[in-house]
């Protein structure tokens, strides 16, 4: 009898072994390790000392550190920014402004291009056209209209390239979730809408714009988590240079580490992305109903 | 006049074309790269030499590429398998049973897939390297599993929550244990559900090249993902190298494209919150 039960009440835990096995090993405690590893100074020498807050200390005394926060929250702003801007734009224009839904179809396609390539091939794209010799594409053309010298792109403007680049293939996401939410918005509520003699403005402003008020938000949240942490193509199209002028928190860390081999720092560096990538979660629990999520289920054992 | 009129009703359409114009151009580009000699000016298959033979770019050596499309293969395939048996039975535990800690078990699982992964890499290195695994493909295979399947839990619960209790009742009235219905009843059903996560496991495993570039550091050992990513680091922004660059580049985003095309309509099933139609 008991063990009929004991057997009931372990069946779920049974289900959940592999993945709490996997998640412990390559999850938890890596995260442990970083949090132990940001405490000591472990660097090329390969010896580790506690040395308590110390890389902590380092941190705020680092003169790298406020152009590398000024560069992360340049970048995650201005990324966000126009991403959702432009993925509304778009959502818009082919989902209600372009009548044809299978033309407006057709230009979601083109656009879902740039997100589904493989970021390697989509940023050999862009180190082409803004090569820094005069065989790259833009220096053929200033050069074209009489500039003698070649500019090196990616030293003068490379944060505003890598911003550009990330809200092209970005922008798909929000676009599929906003217009799939415009396509849910009854075409009787335009008709009506069109009956009191709204134009396409007005029915944009207080109709359209209103019904993708928690879509936004969502995109909102979950892209600044993402852009926080993100790194593919910063890392493939400068490697965080020059200096730092494209280096992000996140990549300063990886940097630390893998280049300059000062595991230690790097740690650190990492547990105060991780806090930020955190916050920024609690935020989403905050504004989305998370309880609602977790459904009872209805066959009790 | 006409014309006024016929350009107001099309505005929306020449906005559209002339936005997508870079993507278009880009997609050209890359095809015509490929089969372009940046050094001659003219068109030729010499960037396509990685078929055939092995060559080296700036001192480094690249093998021929076949047996990387092999390891490509391999890998992606390990990464799925491993990702659905994981996945599958704890999408089902979080989403049809009861169990002390769930709803702190699904928070964890929700922060676990938002957490940046670059920042576990540094001890991921030094537990790879304490455990003698630096250099093997077992190493990467769980690492980026178990990067990938904490949302990949959390879209499959959707699809299992999607799933009629009402089946589930009939099911056990019929004298079913709760296992049989899930194999019998409960998954025939989601099947859509379960192919969405094999091909994001996939491609997942198709397009990683970090893992690769920081823990394998034998050149015959790599995936198309992490030999690409050699072939770029390596290139110091010639562009007489962009040719071969984009050739591989090529290579390795045709098949994704194939197989892009053939699948999406079912990963479009999958949405934010992991139910469909969202």
């Amino acid at each position: 009898m008991n063990l009929a039960r004991l057997k009931k009440k372990s069946y779920p835990y049974l289900f959940l072994a592999p993945f709490a096995i996997l998640t412990l090993m390559f999850f938890v405690i890596p995260a442990l390790a970083t949090l132990w590893m940001a405490a000591t100074n472990l660097d090329r020498k390969m010896k580790a000392d506690f040395i308590g807050f110390g890389n902590f200390q380092r941190i705020f005394a680092d003169i790298n550190i406020l152009p590398i926060i000024k560069v992360t929250l340049i970048y995650v702003f201005f990324s966000l920014v126009l991403t959702v801007a432009f993925s509304l734009l778009l959502a818009i224009c082919t989902q209600y402004l372009v009548k044809n839904k299978k033309l407006g179809a057709l230009y979601r396609v083109i656009w879902l291009i740039p997100s589904t390539m493989p970021g390697l091939v989509y940023v050999v794209f862009w180190k082409y056209i803004f090569n820094p010799t005069p065989g790259g594409f833009a220096n053929k053309i200033v050069m074209y209209f009489g500039l003698e010298q070649p500019i090196s792109w990616f030293n003068d403007a490379g944060l505003l390239i890598i911003i550009i680049a990330g809200v092209i293939s970005g922008a798909s996401g929000g676009m599929i979730l906003f217009s799939a939410s415009i396509n849910s918005i009854p075409e009787d509520v335009y008709k009506a809408a069109r009956v009191d003699g709204a134009k396409d403005r007005s029915i944009i402003r207080d109709i359209i714009l209103p019904a993708l008020k928690w879509p936004i938000m969502y995109v909102t949240v979950t892209s600044t988590i993402g852009l926080f942490a993100s790194y593919n193509f910063i890392l493939l199209a400068t490697r965080g240079g020059p200096v730092v002028d494209t280096t992000t928190l996140a990549l300063y860390g990886y940097q630390q580490a893998f280049n300059r081999l000062e595991y230690g720092y790097g740690a650190a560096i990492s547990v105060i992305v991780v806090i930020i990538s955190l916050l920024l979660t609690l935020l989403l629990f905050r504004l989305f109903d998370f309880n609602k999520l977790i459904r009872p289920p209805r066959i009790e054992d | 006049m006409n014309l006024w009129k016929f350009s107001k009703r099309n505005m929306i359409h020449f906005f559209m074309i002339l936005l997508m114009l870079p993507i278009v151009f880009m997609i050209i580009w890359l095809f015509v790269s490929s089969v372009y000699n940046y050094n001659s000016g003219r068109f030729s298959w010499v960037n396509w030499q990685f078929l055939t033979r092995s060559f080296e770019l700036e001192g480094i050596s690249f093998p021929i590429i076949w047996p990387i499309v092999m390891n490509t293969v391999v890998f992606g395939l390990l990464i799925t398998v491993i990702d659905l048996l994981v996945a599958i039975p704890a999408a089902y535990a979080f989403s049809r049973l009861n169990f002390f800690g769930k709803g702190f078990a699904l928070k964890f699982l929700f922060i676990m897939g938002s957490f940046p992964g670059i920042t576990l890499l540094i001890t991921s290195f030094f537990i790879m390297m304490y455990l003698g695994l630096l250099n093997t493909v077992f190493a990467v295979v769980v690492l980026s599993a178990a990067g990938m399947i904490p949302w990949h839990v959390y879209i499959l619960k959707g699809f299992f929550d999607e799933v009629s209790w009402d089946l589930e009742f009939s099911g056990m009235i019929d004298g079913c244990s709760r296992f049989k219905c899930l194999y019998q009843i409960i998954l025939p059903n989601m099947l859509s559900g379960i192919s969405a996560i094999a091909i994001y496991a996939f491609m997942g495993a198709y397009g990683e090249w970090l893992l690769i570039k920081l823990f394998i550091f034998d050149n015959t050992k790599l995936t198309l993902a992490g030999y690409l990513a050699k072939v770029i680091f390596t290139d110091d922004d010639k562009v007489t190298n962009i040719g071969l660059i984009t050739a591989i580049g090529l290579f390795y985003t045709i098949p994704i494209g194939i197989f892009y095309l053939f699948t999406q309509s079912t990963m479009m099933k999958v949405t934010i919150g992991g139910s469909k139609g969202v």
